[in-house]
């Protein structure tokens, strides 16, 4: 019995599972049970003292209901939709915009796009901190351009004006996760050949139409690739609300992420906490299944 | 032929960076013909194609597409198509969308459209892959849309950069011929790149041999082939190639001495400078088995190869002559042979500058 299991082990069929086995135990491990302890903590009665053990009452849909009946539920989802609608929207167009700007293949373009990714290695608590400064009310940079540019006339207090808060953490995260996009849409242009751009142009398509016809089509994997990305990124986009606005002020700037952990380690109601952290998983879990399914139309010749 | 020419490169140069690729090339280019740019790597017949369709600007120089200078233009106002040897085709459309793509972009009526992709569809046997993706095609039928997208336009001129390159052998041979029956069917001007002599030899009317940048010489295949002006050219053109023997003028002018062993001397057809070193090219195909008493070059068939219609002789060893005879010849390796040539075959060439001298009539 043991020789058989060494010889399936040596002979590579038992290898490859045991390849594939131990990621798996790990990922199990480290991702799988806390997740199934956070769906299950969503249908139970957590309180401090029960904290500790794993059979809780169980109350059903109690947590969910309770959750969906307080005040802030439907804004503070409203903001998280805002937050990943415009922070993708920003991403997205920024990064394509640079990638082919880049993409030009002037002098200097790979270093300059290097460069880029330095705020892609900055931790978000740092971005956020840096921010704060940028966004400040009396003395930040983007009040002074806006009113060099004559945009305001009044200085705007990004961070505690309930107006704007959520806008600050947008801004800053749309900047965060540039390059990030800009570097994955640079990979994917760099994959289209130059002769099809050639073919198309001696076709006679112009710029714009070379763009719509080409590029979009054969970028379609990686667009979908960078979103899917960019939708679960944004949904776990956490440092920089605790950096910048802490979710306020009256939760004006609070998402599902920030409400999550305020409620678990603020409110010490750890079910309602897991209750959130439930409904997100299921929604990165969708995006997830989209990312997965855009890589398997790969379109090349 | 008061014809306007369809095509005038007027001292074409183009420099990459500090690198000359095009050195003052001028070329004119009848309407309705067949012209082959041919030459070894790297020699800018693809610089010159690309700068003809306007995907390279050239440096300095003047190219005309019917009469109109066209320095300026951007390729898709030039009224060009280009066939590529990576074919080029649109990966994510059918092949109907590539076929049509062109249209498709001058908003032409859809019906039209499905009438030109049928028409094309049908003169390159395409009708049953109309729906597919390229990348469900076998190489020659991805060849076959790569044309079909040229054709469907009706431009004014077709280019090819080397279109058969990535081909097997029997396939190239057919789509030679098919290249060939497409062009005398829309009798558009088309200009043809290859590195092989052999294709540019049947299928063009025109060949202009490029080397290191600059135009060798240029006529048609057989001018080429019977007059080639530089040693270069003569090398080129011809399969098996020219075999080159150093030698020296006779004293009387009428004869060259050849620096082989048994220092042979063949008489020439006509009169040259006593004396001067020169380079002497031989036919595979011209040479022959001498009958006795003529003179000839003595030498040992070191192998001999019959593909059954024609026999290859390997003779001697420095420099090796090839014979390619039309008979079967009873020789074995090792065997001595007396080769002749005809006089009026007999090339000369300077050996200095590889210029032709006293040209061989042909
Ligand atoms: N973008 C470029 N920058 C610098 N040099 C170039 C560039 N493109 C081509 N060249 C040089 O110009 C010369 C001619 O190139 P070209 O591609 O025209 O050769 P070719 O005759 O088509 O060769 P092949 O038969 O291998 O395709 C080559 O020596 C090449 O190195
Ligand atoms: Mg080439």
């Amino acid at each position: 019995m043991m020789k058989r299991l060494y010889s399936a082990v040596v002979d590579g069929k038992g290898f490859d599972i045991l390849l594939v086995g131990l990621p798996l135990l790990f990922l199990i491990t480290f991702s799988g049970l806390p997740l199934l302890y956070n769906v299950l903590m969503s249908f139970q009665e957590v309180d401090i003292f029960s904290l500790g053990s794993l059979i809780r009452p169980f109350v059903g849909l109690d947590n969910y209901r309770a959750l969906l009946a307080q005040p802030e539920f439907w804004p503070i989802m409203w903001n998280t939709v805002i937050f990943v609608v415009c922070s993708i929207f920003g991403q997205f167009t920024l990064g394509f915009a640079l990638a082919l700007f880049f993409d030009a293949g002037f002098r200097g373009a790979s270093f300059l796009r290097g460069l880029f990714l330095v705020s892609w290695v900055m931790p978000g608590l740092v971005v956020g901190a840096i921010w704060n400064w940028i966004l400040s009310g009396d003395f930040g940079v983007l009040n002074y351009i806006l009113r060099a540019t004559g945009l305001i006339s009044e200085n705007i207090f990004w961070r505690s004006d309930t107006d704007f808060s959520l806008w600050a953490v947008i801004i800053a995260n749309i900047w965060l996760g540039t390059a990030f996009n800009m570097i994955l849409l640079s990979v994917g242009l760099a994959g289209i050949p130059k002769d099809l751009y050639e073919a198309s142009e001696l076709d006679g398509a112009n710029v714009w139409q070379r763009f719509l016809t080409i590029t979009i089509p054969m970028m379609r994997s990686t667009i979908g690739a960078v979103i899917s990305l960019g939708l679960i990124f944004t949904l776990q986009q956490f440092d920089l609300f605790a950096a910048i606005t802490s979710g306020g002020p009256a939760n004006s700037s609070n998402v599902a992420q920030y409400w999550a952990w305020e409620l678990s380690f603020r409110q010490y109601d750890f079910a309602k906490g897991a209750t959130i952290s439930t409904i997100m998983i299921i929604t990165v879990m969708i995006a997830a299944l989209l990312y997965v399914r855009s890589t398997r139309h790969e379109v090349r010749g | 032929m008061t014809q306007q020419p369809q095509i005038e490169l007027v001292s074409v140069n183009k420099h990459y960076g500090g690198f000359h690729a095009l050195k003052d090339i001028s070329v004119t280019i009848a309407k309705g013909s067949f012209v082959a740019l041919v030459g070894p790597s790297g020699c800018g017949k693809s610089t010159l194609l690309r700068s003809l369709a306007g995907l390279e600007s050239i440096t300095t120089g003047e190219i005309r597409i019917t009469g109109e200078t066209v320095n300026e233009t951007p390729p898709r106002h030039r009224d060009v198509a280009m066939v590529f040897q990576s074919y080029a085709l649109y990966p994510h459309m059918t092949v109907r969308e590539n076929m049509s793509y062109s249209l498709r972009l001058k908003r032409v009526p859809k019906t039209k459209i499905d009438a030109a992709v049928a028409e094309a569809a049908k003169i390159l046997g395409l009708e049953d892959y109309l729906d597919r993706k390229p990348n469900a095609l076998s190489g020659g039928q991805r060849q076959r849309v790569a044309m079909g997208r040229a054709i469907i336009r009706n431009p004014k001129v077709f280019l090819f950069d080397e279109p058969l390159s990535n081909l097997d052998a029997s396939l190239r041979v057919h789509m030679r011929k098919e290249i060939r029956a497409l062009h005398e069917r829309v009798g558009a001007t088309s200009v043809y790149v290859t590195h092989d002599q052999i294709e540019a030899m049947t299928m063009a009317d025109h060949v202009v041999v490029l080397k290191g940048g600059s135009v060798e010489q240029q006529g048609t295949p057989l001018s080429l082939y019977d007059m080639p002006a530089t040693k270069f050219v003569a090398g080129f053109i011809g399969s098996p190639a020219m075999n080159f023997v150093s030698g020296e003028i006779t004293g009387d002018g009428g004869s060259v001495l050849l620096d082989l062993p048994g220092r042979p001397i063949l008489p020439l057809a006509r009169q040259a400078t006593p004396g001067r070193k020169v380079e002497a090219g031989l036919r595979p195909e011209h040479l022959s088995l001498a009958p006795p008493g003529v003179p000839a070059i003595e030498t040992r068939a070191s192998s001999v190869e019959s593909t059954g219609s024609v026999t290859y002789l390997y003779c001697g060893g420095d420099p090796e002559i090839i014979v390619l005879s039309q008979e079967r010849e009873p020789l074995s390796s090792g065997e001595p042979v007396r080769l002749t040539i005809a006089p009026e075959n007999i090339h000369l060439f300077d050996p200095q500058t590889g210029l032709s001298i006293g040209q061989a009539a042909g």
